[in-house]
């Protein structure tokens, strides 16, 4: 029972250090994948509240209520 | 070499012999052209994407039907915002040859940032459309520029990164974008007038690329452009500058993979006050688009569209207020 035990460990080591990669490259592509959904909903969300930031800080200050007026 | 034997030999050397020692030892590097080309220093050519530009500019004014108001109100010189509602129909394309028009009205609101060294434009729409464009200089010579339309809706979303090299004489660019496009393009001045171009793309997701070639020749009154792509395009154009006010501009496209050619004519009329320009297809189609300066900063568009052959006429008045 002791050989059938490190048998299977053996064999279960085996099939993990061939898939490893497999498993890695994966789990990097899962990861890209939800950053890049991620870096998605940031850039649509926040692009224009970046420029208007940006904008606002920038010389000379424009004012705040500038920024609703029509004048 | 004859003139050191002229000088030993004490009679006056010819004329010509003096002529060709003195003038060579200082054109050694340069070929002795009529016109003292510099051949070291030829002019940058403009960038790839931008090889038609004189022609487009004359030839596809930006047409539209119905109401358009745009107000662009800047805080700051580098800094403004705008604000922009379209009513009326837009041309949703589609296979057959019917046009299909669906009438939308939007809200546009859009923030700009210029900078000498970064460009950041966004507009976004009321259904939650972004548009957002990024120029940035890294350096010198190297420009990143990032364009992309988000949507709410999945796997409707574009974007595109471009990297793009300016040096003495030449430019290239690199363009990564979704759906794992590559594109990669490089032009060069091959005289003071004439420039080549090449370009090259891969569409991963289909497995498909492509190459395609360009030449422009421009003098101060001339552009002819001509473009071949593997795609089957070929492209012509030809631009004249008949006046400062007048400029007149032919265009030629044929798609050999749909057996599909057209040719334009158009005419661009700057003038003090107003621009016109207007534009004849051999599909049928006669537009015409006129910006008239109401007075500082008030513009009035006009646009027409006429195509005789799908019996589409669409008309167009606009307002725009601000820089």
């Amino acid at each position: 029972m002791a050989s059938n035990v490190s048998l299977k460990g053996k064999e279960k080591a085996g099939k993990g250090s061939k898939s490893s990669e497999e498993r890695s490259a994966k789990c990097v592509k899962e990861w890209s994948t939800w950053a890049m959904k991620k870096a998605k909903v940031i850039t649509h969300y926040g692009f224009i509240p970046l420029i208007v930031i940006i904008g606002m800080n920038s010389e000379p200050k424009p004012q705040l209520y500038q920024l609703l007026s029509p004048v | 070499m004859g003139s050191s034997v002229s000088h030993a030999a004490a009679p006056p050397p010819p004329p010509t012999a003096v002529g060709l020692a003195v003038a060579l030892p200082p054109k050694q590097d340069e070929k002795a052209e009529p016109k003292n080309v510099d051949w070291l220093n030829l002019p940058c050519p403009v960038p790839f994407e931008e090889i038609q530009r004189e022609a487009l500019m004359s030839l596809k004014p930006e047409l539209f039907e119905g109401l358009k108001f745009d107000f662009t109100k800047g805080l700051n010189q580098r800094f403004s915002l705008s604000h922009s509602i379209f009513m009326g129909s837009m041309e949703v394309p589609s296979q057959s040859s019917d046009t299909f028009k669906v009438p939308t009205a939007h809200y546009e609101f859009g923030a700009n940032f210029l900078d000498p060294k970064l460009m950041l434009v966004g507009r976004v729409l009321t259904d939650g459309r972004l548009n957002a464009r990024v120029k940035c200089d890294l350096t010198d010579n190297l420009t990143l520029k990032i364009n992309a339309q988000l949507t709410n809706e999945p796997h409707f979303s574009q974007g595109m990164f471009n990297f793009d090299y300016k040096g003495t004489d030449y430019r290239t660019q690199f363009q990564i974008g979704n759906n794992a496009f590559y594109g990669a393009n490089y032009i060069q001045s091959i005289s003071p007038h004439l420039s080549l171009g090449t370009e090259i793309f891969w569409l991963g997701h289909q497995r498909k690329s492509g190459i395609g070639f360009a030449a422009r020749y421009n003098t101060d009154k001339i552009v002819v452009t001509g473009q071949v792509a593997s795609t089957g395009i070929v492209a012509l154009s030809y631009v004249q500058k008949v006046s400062e006010k007048v400029s007149l501009a032919s265009d030629f496209m044929y798609n050999h993979l749909t057996q599909d050619a057209t040719s334009s004519f158009g005419y661009d009329y700057i003038l003090r006050q107003c621009r016109l320009r207007g534009k004849l297809d051999s599909n049928g189609v006669v537009a015409a688009f006129l910006e008239e300066r109401l007075n500082m900063g008030v513009n009035f568009i006009l646009s027409a569209e006429v195509d005789h052959r799908k019996k589409d006429y669409k008309f167009g008045f606009g307002l725009t207020v601000g820089e």
